[in-house]
């Protein structure tokens, strides 16, 4: 079978590279930025599907995982999902609010204006 | 009370003291700093003690939420804290600058607003650098890194009033960011390929199946940590980034985080977690490379800089190059005497660095205060005026450049040594790196020396919460240069033997059982 | 004139779905343990609550409900509980689940409420810092737009 969510996963991120490298509107960055984050979250969570009841070691399920037999989708992922969630909104606050410092300093959100430092 | 029961206070004690900052500043602008000034500080003497019991008792290992890390299964599956001697060298390092700067920051931030922001901030930042030291487990190192580049770019851009400071950050945020999403990606495939994320456990599964997705997921991490360490194609943020924060805030970053954050990471990476696994001579010769190119841009751009900041924001670059040359060779000549001397080389110079670059960069701040520019040509003639700045800053700069008195000359020579062992065209390229620098700091040395300017008749020499800092600093700085060989032998090698150790390291982790 | 007002509908609106979904949210947030959810998400819907109030009421309305200095020194609050329930159980490990393993309480049978040890105490503090730190920052970036006026 073709693993789709894989192929998704990367064609995200090569989309978000593509962004960041073309765009020059600071706001499409951060956007660009969040599309990246976004698909290695995809590949991170498909991940959790893939893997349980095979040999490779998963994350322990301390009530009623011994008598499960059928497949089960592993907890890890989503917690590392989670967590990185939570740090991609934090780089997203903080990117939204240096871009409106840089559009009340230079009246812009191109970012070929942000050329002052030189040197 | 030994080592283990001490170790979470390092992440405890400035994560309490940054939670409750908020809280205490409602009692005003004294018990702010003084809080600040105390949980530092506690976290200085939390890492001496942890430095002093991992080089007495060897290392250790500490499970979060558990005694032991393995679970119900025959692996381990919790999140683990691993101390090595390097870990230790650095918690120490981290935690004497950071409470450096916070002292320095008493007299330097005086006429800012937002300060209990600031101080959150920088103990947060402190926080990030200090839990990837004593990490073990790689997503754990992940959200580390990211705790410390948020702070790190939250504290670029605080002085947002400037354009200055919003560019930089800008910037710096963004390559950042790019640089961490490398890095989460080739977690992510490591966990995908593997099933685990603990690094020494990691390290076994790799060892007895290198598959191409570790070599990619190798691949992924070494271009978003040099992105992070400032290597040379990618270093344009980092000479922004560095002279656009406040001073304090520059030490911490050209000190430690590009260090912590970059150099540190991939020499855990890539000898803890990949070892003898993969081809360590070509990964060593692209090390090498980048190193080589990190080395000559950073010292020659340093010469023709009129902005002192940014001046020595680009010796940062430069002084990069070196140590991850030691690396470069250590990992290329892995086992022999040369590969050993290499890596001692860059271990002592990642500390010395810090030491010299901090109070660089200090005394940078300690001028703007004073005089409002930063422009060399502005400088003209300071030593008649800041006579102990000035002393000070001839004293870094000597350092830096490698002058046999000071603690420089040694981590230079092993470098320099352990190079023309290995291929005598990389010594001469380090030599001739060295020239740059020298020519850099003469330049600000001879501008401080010159016939004074009416602008600079007004300065005074910094008041003690400013001076005291670049005084313990320029001192310690002397005294580890009085016996350059005795720390090589006693601590320096033996770290360097600590991080090739994988054998080692592995079984710290398993040994738990 | 009340500025960036979105009129009668949508004040209405807004009045009778603010409750819902701060309740939805603290549900979210108390069975943390038990659901797919926690302290994050729970504290991110409240905060959804607050922004909904923010766009339908204005900032002038909100700058009279939003006190700087409490919201700062609640989501300090929210850290430093955290902190004490991870540090509980200090005598064995940091992060050492002795609520769980020892009681003396919420140490039922799981799938209950009362139950898990030291995460329902987590939830909350972290529902709490999400809150007021996702509050904080949106109403700081609302703030900056009229800079010029």
């Amino acid at each position: 079978m073709i693993q789709f969510q894989f192929i998704v996963a990367f064609l995200m991120i090569a989309l978000g590279i593509y962004a960041f490298l073309a765009k020059r509107n600071l706001l499409k960055l951060v956007l660009a930025l969040n599309i990246i984050d976004s698909g290695i979250h995809l590949l991170l969570i498909s991940l959790g599907y893939r893997m349980e009841l095979n040999e490779v070691p998963t994350a322990p399920i301390y009530t009623g995982y011994e008598t499960l037999k059928s497949p089960m989708v592993g907890p890890l992922p989503q917690a590392l999902v989670l967590t990185s969630i939570v740090i991609g909104v934090c780089v997203l606050s903080l990117a939204v609010a240096l871009t409106i410092n840089a559009y009340r300093h230079y009246g812009t959100l191109d970012v070929r204006a942000l050329r002052r430092l030189r040197g | 009370m030994n080592g283990e029961t001490i170790l979470p206070y390092l992440i405890i004690v400035p994560l309490f003291g940054a939670f409750s900052m908020p809280i205490i500043s409602l009692a005003g602008r004294k018990a702010r700093e003084a809080w600040a000034v105390i949980i530092s500080g506690i976290t200085l003497l939390v890492g001496s003690a942890v430095f002093h019991s991992v080089y007495e008792n060897g290392p250790m290992l500490y499970t979060l939420g558990a005694k032991s890390p393995f679970g119900k299964a025959n692996f381990p599956v919790r999140i683990v804290w691993e101390v090595d001697l390097l870990s230790a060298l650095m918690v120490l390092m981290v935690t004497l600058v950071a409470f450096l700067a916070v002292l320095y920051s008493l007299g330097y931030m005086k006429h800012d607003t937002g300060l209990d922001k600031y101080y959150t901030l920088i103990l947060i930042l402190e926080l990030g650098m200090l839990g990837i030291a004593i990490t073990g487990d790689l997503f754990n190192f992940y959200v580390f890194l990211e705790i410390m580049s948020i702070a790190s770019y939250a504290l670029v851009a605080f002085r947002n009033d400037t354009w200055e400071g919003i560019e930089a950050g800008i910037k710096y945020m963004f390559v950042g960011s790019i640089a961490s999403s490398l890095v989460l990606l080739g977690i992510a495939l490591l966990y995908g390929q593997y099933g685990t994320l603990t690094m020494g456990y990691l390290a076994v599964k790799i060892a007895q199946n290198p598959t191409v997705v570790a070599k990619v997921a190798l691949a992924f991490f070494i271009a978003g940590l040099l992105f992070k360490s400032g290597a040379s194609p990618v270093h344009m943020w980092l000479a922004d980034a560095h002279p656009a924060a406040p001073s304090s805030i520059s030490a911490m970053l050209s000190g430690l985080v590009i260090k912590i954050g970059g150099v540190y990471a991939l020499a855990r990476i890539l000898f803890s977690i990949y070892g003898s696994s993969v081809n360590m001579k070509t990964v060593g010769w692209v090390i090498i490379i980048f190193a080589c190119i990190t080395l000559i841009v950073g010292n020659a751009m340093a010469v023709i800089q009129t902005d002192m900041k940014r001046l020595l924001a680009y010796s940062s670059v430069g002084q990069i190059g070196y140590i991850l040359l030691g690396i470069g060779i250590g990992l290329a000549a892995y086992g022999s005497r040369t590969g050993d001397i290499a890596l001692a080389g860059a271990i002592y110079h990642t500390f010395n660095h810090a030491l010299m670059k901090a109070l660089l960069f200090l005394i940078a701040g300690a001028v703007i205060h004073e005089l409002g520019t930063r422009n060399l040509n502005e400088l003209s003639g300071l030593a008649k005026t800041m006579p102990k700045t000035t002393f000070a800053f001839l004293i870094g700069a000597a350092a830096i450049v490698g002058l046999p008195p000071l603690n420089g000359f040694a981590s230079k020579w092993l470098i320099y040594e352990s190079s023309a062992m290995f291929n005598p065209i990389l010594a001469t390229i380090a030599v001739i790196g060295t020239a740059f620098c020298t020519a850099a700091y003469v330049r600000v040395l001879y501008t401080f020396f010159g016939k004074p300017s009416e602008k600079v008749m007004n300065a005074r020499d910094p008041d003690a919460t400013m001076l005291w800092p670049m005084i313990i600093l320029a001192l310690a700085i002397i005294v580890m240069g009085l016996f350059p060989w005795q720390i090589s032998d006693k601590v320096m090698i033996p770290v360097a033997k600590a991080l090739e150790n994988q054998l080692g390291y592995i079984a710290t982790l398993m040994g738990g059982a | 004139m009340n500025d960036f007002d979105m009129g009668v509908i949508v004040r209405t609106a807004a009045r009778a779905t603010i409750p819902l979904i701060g309740i939805f949210g603290a549900y979210v947030v108390m069975h943390g343990h038990l659901t797919p959810g926690g302290g994050f998400q729970g504290g991110a819907t409240i905060a959804g609550a607050g922004i909904l109030f923010l766009i339908a009421f204005g900032l002038g309305e909100m700058k009279k409900r939003y006190n700087k200095h409490l919201y700062s020194a609640l989501e300090g609050v929210g850290g430093l509980v955290f902190l004490g329930a991870a540090m509980l159980g200090i005598g064995t490990a940091f992060f050492y689940n002795t609520l769980w393993h020892n009681g003396p309480f919420f140490n039922g049978k799981p799938g209950t409420l009362l139950s898990a040890g030291f995460l329902p105490i987590m939830n909350l503090a972290v529902g709490l810092k999400v809150f007021t730190g996702l509050v904080s920052a949106l109403t700081a970036i609302a703030l900056w737009r009229r800079w010029k006026s």
